[in-house]
């Protein structure tokens, strides 16, 4: 069953088509749509609420026209938006209890559904302070308990990461695998980084321009360029002779050597490489995919 | 102490209810909003001391009527002599209601709700105009209710009294529309004060100048028209045309045609909903 589908949806603004032909389906599970900044994502999502209304082509989430039944989808999907978009002086559990009832939720169950999913996106006794007073992250948190707070079947996360520091961006990653996993929801969630939803997607989407540029499930685009880099002391020259003529695809750059990573044993020849040379090893990273890296690729097999 | 146990994420599969309730519950959180229920209490200081001073000759009608035998206030001229605290009320709340929402981009968060933008701001409007009208029909209320346990001599001015319920109903509407529309388009909240309260002073200043001004250069058939300028005078010449209350303007001047004004009346609140609804539809574009 697909909990989303596209067919030639298409948004054409005045001087700009944000969206441009797209076809495309979503099974459920936590879905990735890449693109940089610019590349339809917000549009996408927008017109997926029903909120925008398609130049072109059709749409159906959760089995529902995005035209003719927007109010509908919106009862039942979760939106946390790319942008600042809470009041200062309130606090994030009366926000969030009142936006639970905007969601048609019964005063005592809209009380009870937002201290439960405050507690579970990891706001303590902070909840009752006003929210201007908090920091980026707990913020992003705020979003994310309002976009949950109806208990919906999907939810649209744009750019959840955006403005936090590398141990907010974790937790708040771990916290998107979970809703995906343990809490049954379905994601849709949108990043200029592949590298980080590489983590916790099931299957990615990439657009740029407002077209499809590719749509598979995350193993497919991790084993395609797997590279992983070796930093050394000194001796970085060795260390490459000495892997090139154990049969791997080594490049330098600049301190650091570039390994492509055939399978498990390519780690193990790094190691022992390094050991018998008896080389200081630094630092061995499995190297993160940038969306500039697929297009790259993309553009590169159209050629 | 009880524990607390983690059971995991919870399904909700209770009650989902329809718009009526949302709509509702909007119009309830306005409104308590407007008053600063619910907020620190600074937020409270404002409006409940202007509710307070709108008593003031509430009460000071009663004693006169109590101790001396005579009535004080009018029934029907009471919201046109407080009209400044009125608009002080309408210029200080007005932009609590809209201005957070737009100025913070809360907007988005509604509207991927249910929720429509038309409902969104007829909610916004409706909470609005339940507070100005509470504000000027309370004190009509408590004079109404001293005249009946004084029991002046002769009948009570029921009449009158209801009267001048339906036109404070009139002029929270007009009040309302006009005032969030001035205030959505200047989101910042100083600004929204200084823009509602800017209109009311040049529409009360203007008025009697104009009128001087036509009434001097013997232009007395358009000179009763300035007085629809001012929102107050407005509804007090439609209500004078209704009612025959005698016209509440300055030195009892006459108002122009009772229908004309009406129509006026009419033309303004629609104008104000217009604005709001264009305001809105560009808002909700983003």
């Amino acid at each position: 069953m697909h909990i989303l589908a596209t067919e030639g949806l298409t948004k054409r603004f005045p001087t700009v088509t944000a969206v441009d032909q797209l076809t495309v389906a979503v099974e459920p599970g936590v879905t990735g749509l890449v693109g940089a900044n610019g590349a339809g994502k917000s549009t996408l999502i927008k017109m997926l609420l029903g909120l925008l209304p398609p130049s072109g082509g059709r749409a159906r989430v959760l089995d529902l026209d995005i035209v003719s039944q927007g109010a509908e989808i919106r009862r039942f999907v979760g939106y946390m938006p790319e942008h600042e978009s809470l009041p200062p002086d309130v606090s994030a559990t009366e926000l969030v209890v009142h936006l639970a009832r905007m969601s048609g939720l019964p005063r005592v169950a809209a009380r009870e559904r937002a201290a439960d999913v405050l507690r579970h996106v990891g706001l303590a006794e902070e909840r009752y302070r006003p929210i201007g007073g908090y920091s980026t992250g707990m913020k992003q948190r705020v979003k994310l308990a309002q976009a949950l707070v109806h208990d919906p079947k999907l939810i649209f996360l744009d750019e959840p990461t955006n403005g936090l520091d590398p141990r907010g961006r974790d937790e708040m990653l771990t916290l998107i695998r979970r809703i995906g996993t343990e809490f049954g929801i379905s994601v849709l969630v949108t990043s200029h980084l592949l590298g980080e939803l590489e983590r916790v997607c099931d299957h990615v989407i990439v657009i740029d321009g407002g077209r499809l540029l590719r749509s598979s499930a995350i193993g497919e685009f991790t084993q395609a360029t797997q590279t992983v880099t070796v930093e050394v002391d000194e001796g970085l020259d060795d260390l490459a002779e000495r892997l090139t003529a154990g049969g791997q695809t080594v490049s330098p750059q600049g301190r650091m050597l570039v390994v492509k990573v055939l399978g498990p044993e390519t780690y193990d020849a790094v190691r022992d490489a390094a050991a018998d040379l008896g080389l200081c090893l630094i630092r061995l990273e499995q190297n993160r995919h940038r969306i500039e890296d697929v297009f790259r690729e993309e553009a590169s097999t159209r050629v | 102490m009880s524990e607390i146990y983690d059971i995991g994420y919870r399904h909700y599969d209770g009650p989902r209810l329809g718009r009526g309730h949302t709509v509702l519950a909007l119009t309830a959180h306005s409104l308590r909003g407007v008053f600063g229920l619910g907020r620190p209490a600074r937020s409270k200081i404002v409006p409940f001391a202007l509710a307070g001073i709108m008593l003031l000759p509430a009460i000071v009608t009663v004693a006169m009527m109590a101790l001396i035998g005579q009535r004080g206030m009018e029934y029907s001229g009471f919201a046109v002599v407080m009209q400044a605290v009125v608009a002080i009320f309408l210029a200080a709340q007005a932009p609590t209601v809209v201005a957070p929402d737009l100025r913070h981009r809360v907007l988005p968060l509604y509207l991927s709700r249910p929720l429509t933008i038309v409902e969104y701001v007829g909610a916004k409007v409706a909470a609005m105009t339940v507070a100005v009208f509470a504000l000027v029909a309370t004190p009509l209320v408590v004079m109404y209710l001293g005249e009946l346990v004084v029991d002046m001599p002769g009948p009570p001015a029921t009449g009158e009294f209801l009267g001048s319920l339906l036109m404070a109903l009139v002029l929270a509407v007009l009040l309302s529309a006009f005032g969030l529309a001035l205030a959505s388009f200047t989101p910042r909240r100083g600004l929204g004060v200084a823009s509602v309260i800017t209109v009311y002073l040049l529409s009360s200043a203007s008025v009697p100048l104009l009128y001087g001004m036509m009434v001097n250069t013997g232009n007395d058939a358009i000179a009763p028209w300035a007085w629809v300028l001012n929102p107050f005078w407005l509804v007090d010449s439609v209500q004078s045309w209704l009612f025959g209350t005698p016209p509440h303007s300055i030195e009892s001047a006459a108002y122009p045609s009772g229908a004309g004004s009406t129509a006026f009346l009419l033309v303004l609140i629609a104008v104000g909903l217009g604005a709001l609804a264009l305001r809105y539809r560009k808002a909700a574009a983003q």
